[in-house]
């Protein structure tokens, strides 16, 4: 008898279902190819996940208080460069480094605060950054990928040794979900979002609830780009951009952060990220080509959703049953 | 819903002809081989320019008895996507890679991984220093500016010339750019070159291009160094009725530039056959597995023909598989054939 | 009525004389002249509009005024936020209930007040629930479980929840801004029952915004009518009635163009 409380317990789970599916991804995959479960594919899943569950941190809690940066994928792109930039102008690289990561929040400030203190939606003002850093980084970089400092220390705690860019990729997750679910700001966090009136009239600094969330999600996308760009061993134009914003923004849903805001869980982003990094991993290793490659992702992501909104369903319906 | 995907999924592997190692065929004079899997790594993997490659390792795998390859990497260039595939394919224990330079350190390590593990690695359609390919399959993009340069410089001995090029600083158009500015500060110094980003969409090319154009009306002449943007080169100057009255050209064969050659709003486009690209790739990956590496692939520079009004002919009206049509007869011979350029040799 | 020692003169939580607000070329405060005694409910009536709720958002900090000043337990006080009035002790329930929907109702009490392991920025949610619990108890008041999201229960279960929380917090002078203008019979019965208690403790002063001039003259000791901008009537509720109340706010609107 007393296994029921614990199955109730478990059932509650926000982030259940989505971890039901990945599971189901993961089987499908080892079923279907010899080399899924091998650990030199778990790090190419893990390198997959890495950025998309960095940016999906940040972007729970914009999401979580009605906001979104569409920029995060261009503070990626630009981070690296900023780096180099003070690199060879004489910084030590551990300082370029910080440097670059103060320039990440600096964005995030900006953008922040032209939402709060001009009011424009953060759809239109994040845009507008994107282009204004994708500018940025071309004139930077001259349009030319850089090769990344080699023999450095820093850089090798920096996504330079093997599964450091995943195991940084852990380490914000959970320190973005203890933010999220155990501290005041996490709450306040939720509170702006799900009655922004509401939580000004308690006193809860709303404006400044987001400007600190744009802060720390324009952070952490700066650091996913740094890591990702060490570990390839080279800083391109081409890294981050839209798709991989959009990408992180798709893993946060996916793993149960509502797009119009009010809840969200970056643990649950995490699995949506890993979700994708399966999925995208997986048909690769299958073998399938490029025109069908977004056909059959397509499909699986769909798919995925919609046992994951099944599996909500009838975890709500059990759960009811249980409490009347 | 799960079992649907599995459904889909195997159907499409049936479709693409993807397979696991199985038994492959007789090829002629050739023992017979393991079906060996090959997999080409692409910087824009759903872009038109490259049907003719996938046309010819199609082809290629099709005569030599071994599975189509697979056709993977990146749709807009995004480098680390294409490392991660690589990555994978090598994981997956691939049994030849070919794969598009376009990123002079991102793939350094992973070719020594791959040649380390016994996977021949060529690349092809673009080149980068200080890599590690078994051999270079392409056409010599630095060479094949310096050749349009002083094509260019036949014709526009001053004033300005707009270039469109779609991804600055990519390993696969920039140093074409280098050539033709190299060309012309040799043969013809009073030629100023404004280069245009053009992107790497179609759509946005001609954008690109016509707002370029429209801030300088003076100038000599409209080119490009990539596909897309000679495209948009041609649509430019026949809408906007400047055939035969300033300059135009660029590289690769997509049916607008095809139609501007013949009509005349462009002088010129080079081929740098894309199909013998992926034919050639494969080919070469065959006989270096087959003779345990004694057949080693050579450096081979797929083209550099100067398409005309002279001979575009067939390039326009056969529609050939060889250039991304769907025509696979034979194409008949021209009763007489045009002179090539003059050989030269390197010393 | 509890007897208290008090400095100020019988017992006067709050008073505030000529205040005034405008927004753009709109006024909605003219000269507003208020007061609330210890233990004592203060109905406030007007029209839709009238400026009701302007002036509680004044003297709940939200807004502030143009002009007029405020006196707190005898020292004149000036409302700088919502934060600083609530650390003075004036709580308020809005019309939208401030609640957040998706926390549960352990949470939306401690909303903005939420304890920590100091000087660690965690949560004692343990800690908080066991008050919670505590507080809806003591009032009184019929919540099943404190974990359940606030979204989930009934109107009237918001609303007690509502004033619990400003009571929990130590009010000393509690705003509702028609708090029973939703609610059916039953589930008013149930809050005009918890104001009356409270107003049995005596260490509290309510103003109370409503619409239904039965309840206001049920509940509330004296009633002010705001008009045009000022206070124009004040009396105490056994003084007058619901009828008259009524004939007061409609007056000049009748079809028949007043008396």
């Amino acid at each position: 008898m007393s296994s029921k409380p614990v199955l109730l317990g478990v059932m509650q789970v926000k982030e259940l279902s989505i971890l039901l599916v990945t599971i189901a991804a993961g089987i499908y995959f080892t079923v279907t190819s010899g080399a899924f479960n091998s650990l030199d594919n778990y790090q190419t899943i893990a390198q997959y996940v890495a950025p998309w569950s960095i940016i999906a941190a940040g972007q729970v809690m914009l999401l979580i208080c009605g906001e979104i940066d569409l920029s995060a994928g261009f503070v990626f792109t630009l981070a690296p460069f900023m780096m180099m930039q003070f690199f060879v102008n004489g910084w030590p690289l551990w300082l370029a480094l910080l440097g670059a990561i103060v320039v990440s929040t600096l964005v995030g400030l900006a953008n922040g605060l032209i939402r709060t203190v001009l009011g424009i939606p953060s759809f239109i003002t994040t845009l507008g950054m994107a282009f204004l850093l994708q500018g940025l980084v071309l004139i930077i970089s001259n349009a030319r990928p850089v090769g990344t400092p080699k023999d450095s220390g820093v850089l090798e705690v920096f996504g330079g040794a093997r599964w450091t860019e995943f195991l940084w990729a852990l380490g914000v997750v959970v320190v973005m979900q203890v933010v999220l679910s155990a501290t005041r700001f996490g709450i306040h966090t939720q509170a702006t979002g799900g009655n922004p009136v509401g939580a000004a009239e308690s006193g809860i600094p709303v404006n400044r609830v987001k400007v600190v969330n744009f802060a720390i999600t324009s952070t952490l996308a700066g650091l996913a780009g740094i890591l990702q760009g060490t570990r390839v061993g080279s800083y391109d134009p081409t890294n981050g951009g839209f798709t991989t914003m959009f990408f992180a923004v798709a893993s946060a849903v996916i793993g149960g952060t509502a797009l119009l805001g009010g809840s969200g869980t970056v643990a649950g982003a995490c699995l949506g990220a890993l979700l994708l990094g399966i999925v995208f991993d997986g048909f690769n290793l299958t073998g399938v080509s490029a025109n069908a490659f977004n056909l059959v992702l397509g499909a699986a992501i769909l798919g995925a959703m919609v046992l994951n909104v099944t599996l909500v369903v009838v975890r709500n319906r059990i759960g009811s049953r249980e409490r009347t | 819903m799960g079992g649907t995907t599995v459904a889909a999924s195997t159907l499409l592997s049936a479709c693409t002809g993807v397979q696991e190692a199985q038994n492959g065929g007789n090829s002629g004079p050739f023992p017979s081989t393991p079906g060996w899997r090959f997999a080409f790594v692409n910087h824009v993997t759903t872009n038109s320019f490259f049907v003719p490659t996938r046309s010819g390792l199609t082809d290629a795998s099709a005569l030599l008895g071994v599975p189509e390859p697979q056709w993977t990497g990146s749709e807009n260039g995004n480098v680390a996507q294409m490392a991660s595939a690589m990555e994978t394919a090598i994981n997956s224990k691939v049994d030849g890679i070919a794969v598009a330079l376009t990123d002079d350190n991102a793939f350094v390590e992973l070719t020594k991984r791959a040649l380390g593990a016994g996977i021949p690695v060529i690349a092809y359609n673009a080149n980068a220093a200080g890599n590690y390919p078994l051999t270079y399959v392409g056409q010599d993009l630095y060479l094949s500016g310096f050749r349009m340069g002083q094509r260019i410089a036949q014709k526009v001995t001053s004033g300005d010339i707009i270039v469109g090029i779609s991804q600055p600083g990519g390993n696969n158009v920039q140093p074409r750019l280098d050539g033709i500015t190299d060309a012309l500060k040799q043969s013809a110094p009073g030629v100023r070159i404004q280069s245009v980003n053009t992107g790497a969409e179609q759509a946005g090319e001609l954008n690109a291009m016509t707002a370029a154009y429209t801030g300088n009306t003076a100038v000599k002449g409209i080119y490009a160094v990539d596909a897309g943007s000679t495209a948009a080169c041609a649509k430019l100057i026949a809408d906007r009725k400047l055939s035969g009255k300033i300059g135009g050209g660029g590289f690769d064969l997509l049916d607008d530039t095809v139609t501007g050659v013949k009509d005349g709003a462009l002088d010129f486009t080079i081929d740098q056959s894309p199909y013998l690209q992926g034919f050639l790739s494969v080919l070469y990956l065959y006989l270096f597995r087959l003779s345990g590496t004694l057949v080693a692939p050579p450096v081979t520079d797929t083209g550099l023909t100067f398409v005309t009004k002279e001979n575009v002919g067939p390039y326009a009206s056969a529609r050939s598989r060889f250039e991304g049509g769907d025509n696979k007869a034979v194409i008949a011979m021209p009763g007489s054939i045009p002179l090539p350029p003059p050989s030269v040799l390197s010393r | 009525m509890t007897e208290t020692p008090v400095t100020e003169p019988a017992g006067e939580v709050i008073r505030v004389e000529g205040i005034s607000k405008k927004f753009g070329p709109v006024t909605a405060l003219a000269d507003i002249n208020l007061h609330v005694r210890r233990g004592e409910i203060l109905g406030l009536i007007g029209d839709n509009g009238a400026g009701k709720s302007t002036l509680i958002k004044i003297l709940t900090g939200y807004h502030q005024p143009d002009g007029g000043h405020i006196v707190f337990e005898g020292e004149p006080t000036t409302l700088k936020s919502v934060v600083h009035a609530r650390s003075l002790g004036i709580e308020t329930v809005f019309q939208d209930l401030a609640m957040i929907n998706d926390l549960p109702v352990y949470l939306n009490l401690h909303l903005n007040r939420e304890l920590t392991h100091r000087p660690l920025p965690f949560l004692r949610r343990r800690e908080m629930k066991r008050r919670a619990r505590e507080a809806l108890d003591s009032i009184g008041i019929d919540i099943p479980s404190v974990t359940a999201e606030v979204g989930m229960l009934s109107g009237g279960q918001r609303q007690a929840i509502a004033v619990a929380r400003s009571v929990y917090s130590r009010a000393k002078l509690l705003l509702l801004d028609e708090p029973l203008a939703a609610m059916g019979a039953k589930e008013s019965a149930v809050i005009l029952r918890l104001l009356r208690e409270l107003k049995q403790r005596g260490d509290i002063a309510i103003i109370l915004i409503a619409h239904n001039y039965g309840q206001v003259t049920d509940v509330c000791d004296r009633v002010n009518l705001l008009q045009h901008g000022e206070i124009t009537f004040d009396r105490q509720s056994k003084d007058t009635s619901v009828a008259e109340l009524f004939e007061l706010v409609n007056a000049e609107y009748r079809l028949d163009g007043g008396h």
